[in-house]
């Protein structure tokens, strides 16, 4: 007998959410009868199809074939279909962003050490591998129901070390942006990364952005009146950056008084992943070996880890597709954050 | 109150128990409903910030859900305003199961930790044990011996031996520390207290004046029995018998226990008093 292959291997189980690129489905794997998250890629217009595919979707397929990581969305299969191609990922419950947001989840100090832990960790993995994620939030943090989480969405990744490359700094979402990208930098590394789990990191401990930044510039500000305004002196060449901006002298806050429940170590990793000069920043070695990762309270094992309240709730209702739908279209990105690969 | 148990809690090497805390800001304001927010208060020693209550705080969450973590926290124990909070530090394992680890009092807005058992323990056996030690060794000091008459007890020599300069450094502190003015609130407080047992226990005027008279023999007593080492403590006892303060308790017509004790006991501190003073003089 034939091994089924194409949309023959998955069947369709739901309907999951529709991003700008791709309309994303649960299905179920008829091969080896494991869920699976099916991302079927839009055609686009024929701007961004110039390489005969969606580029995010290019990205992905090249660079998720290629890693293997327990902390990273695995890529199972890819298929193509008359002229669509799809991606299969692994099936993820919920995300970061979801957790957060959650009013009825306390976040511990062990499950904010056992997320800052996986999430380093496939990071860690990903610069090893001269990658950079370049859009790290809390919704591309994807959880299942063992409580792994995984490093997803690889729409902006792109292999870094060439010191010739110019990148763009238009990437990683706003609140998470680095303040070399905000000032322009063309060249940069791991740092960008960093700061993003740094942003993550506060948003676990105070269950709010961080640095919700409404403009560019807003975003600069915001992080300059917590860190204080740098200087020439505590970032050399930060005046040569293309969008360079002279900003109003702030004094530096502590930080132990803005995460008043955080420990000294905690706090110790925090200052090292949020230092505006990016050299200064720590790479994901460093971070994991801080004493904070080490130090008491263990982190929570994944099943002790919390998942949203609604999250088995909404199985037990089994709401039809068509109002799945409707929710969707109501501004009810939830589901669309879901499963945005 | 200095008792083995020294540098338990991390917040400080001091042994807790010998520390308080306030923050003069806040005094004139405490209530109910923010005693939380000030025992929270980042300078306060006894408040451990890692705790849950500030976990939750920081996370903006509801301070219901401190029932359904586990580990540290703190909850209000007993409020009596507007004076008195106790704030008990606990240590949750389960939504109905928890083991305290430690009470504070706020008293009038100063924070300090109750201190355990052990330690009162302890301290009173420590103090008790200090005080034998010290009255064995002053007796030891006039026992003579000599071989032909043996043993005997001279009490007219040994005035400024060593033993009674010893004794006399730690009586000057209660001396000293009694002629510390009271606050308003206080005298108000004692005054209010006093007026209660009065109208609780109201006595007839005789027995109470009976009941003074037999305080101040008593007093006169244990005078004489203190005159016998030291010969020129008449004049001071002369003064400490105008202190008894027998205007005062006979004003008040009352039996009340309460006043008498503490009257008996400060004459005793008064009675102690004169070695100190006597020895500048031979000196």
């Amino acid at each position: 007998m034939e091994e089924p292959t194409g949309t023959l291997r998955y069947e369709k189980i739901d309907f999951l959410g529709e991003g700008q690129f791709a309309t994303v489905y649960k299905a179920r794997d008829v091969k080896s009868d494991k869920i699976v998250a099916v991302k079927k890629i839009k055609i686009g217009s024929r701007m961004e199809a110039e390489d005969g595919i969606n580029r995010t979707a290019l990205r992905e397929i090249k660079l998720l074939q290629e890693l293997q990581h327990i902390n990273l969305i695995g890529l199972l299969d890819v298929f193509g279909q008359k002229s669509n191609v799809s991606l299969v990922f692994d099936f993820m419950d919920t995300d970061l962003e979801i957790i957060v947001k959650d009013s009825n989840i306390v976040l511990t100090p062990a499950n904010v050490k056992a997320y800052m832990i996986m999430t380093l960790k496939g990071l860690e993995y990903l610069h090893q591998n001269w990658i950079l994620h370049r859009d790290l939030k809390p919704n591309n943090l994807l959880i299942n129901r063992e409580g792994i989480l995984k490093i997803g969405d690889f729409g902006l990744a792109k292999a870094f070390g060439s010191p010739t490359r110019i990148n763009t700094h238009q990437v990683v979402t706003r609140w998470y942006r680095s303040p070399e990208l905000l000032f322009g930098a063309k060249q940069y590394g791991t740092g960008v990364d960093m700061w993003a789990v740094g942003c993550i990191l506060a948003e676990l401990l105070l269950r709010v952005p961080f640095l919700p930044g409404e403009t560019d510039l807003d975003q600069l500000s915001r992080i300059f009146q917590v860190f204080g305004t740098p200087t020439e002196e505590t970032w050399p060449g930060m005046k040569s950056l293309s969008d360079y901006v002279q900003y109003k002298h702030f004094p530096a806050q502590q930080l132990r008084h803005i995460f008043s429940a955080a420990s000294d170590d905690l706090l110790q990793l925090l200052d090292s992943l949020l230092s505006l000069y990016p050299p200064r920043r720590c790479d994901c070695t460093q971070a994991l070996q801080m004493p904070y990762f080490s130090n008491k309270p263990p982190p929570s094992m994944g099943p002790k880890l919390p998942m949203p309240t609604n999250l088995f709730k909404m199985e037990i209702e089994k709401p039809s597709l068509k109002r799945k739908l409707l929710d969707n279209i109501e501004g009810g990105s939830v589901a669309k954050k879901l499963l945005q690969f | 109150m200095m008792s083995g148990r020294i540098g338990h809690l991390p917040i400080s090497s001091e042994n807790p128990l010998g520390l308080s805390w306030h923050d003069s800001a806040w005094i004139p304001s405490l209530n109910p409903s923010n005693i939380m927010d000030y025992f929270s208060e980042r300078s306060n020693p006894f408040f451990d910030r890692t705790c849950n209550n500030e976990v939750v705080k920081m996370q903006r969450l509801s301070m219901d859900q401190l029932q359904n973590m586990t580990g540290l926290e703190y909850v209000l124990l007993h409020v009596q305003e507007p004076i008195l909070y106790v704030i008990r530090k606990q240590h949750r394992h389960s939504i109905n199961q928890t083991i305290p680890l430690a009470d504070y009092y706020i008293i009038a807005g100063i924070v300090y930790q109750a201190p355990d058992l052990a330690s009162v323990l302890n301290s009173r056996l420590l103090s008790a044990v200090h005080h034998l030690q010290n009255s064995f060794e002053e007796t030891m000091s006039y026992s003579k011996y000599h071989p032909s008459k043996g043993y005997w007890w001279d009490f007219k020599t040994n005035k400024s031996g060593p033993f009674n300069m010893g004794q006399s450094a730690p009586k000057e502190v209660p001396s000293a520390s009694k002629e510390e003015p009271s606050t308003l609130f206080q005298r108000q407080r004692v005054d209010m207290l006093l007026a209660e047992l009065v109208r609780q226990f109201p006595l007839p005027v005789a027995q109470a004046a009976n009941q003074n008279g037999v305080t101040v023999k008593t007093e006169n007593v244990i005078d004489k029995n203190s005159e016998k080492p030291t010969e020129g403590n008449n004049i001071n006892n002369i003064t400490i018998k105008q202190e008894p303060v027998d205007p005062i308790s006979s004003e008040m017509t009352n039996g009340n226990m309460q006043g008498h004790m503490e009257i008996k006991t400060e004459i005793k501190q008064e009675n102690m008093k004169p070695p100190p003073e006597k020895k500048p003089r031979t000196l």
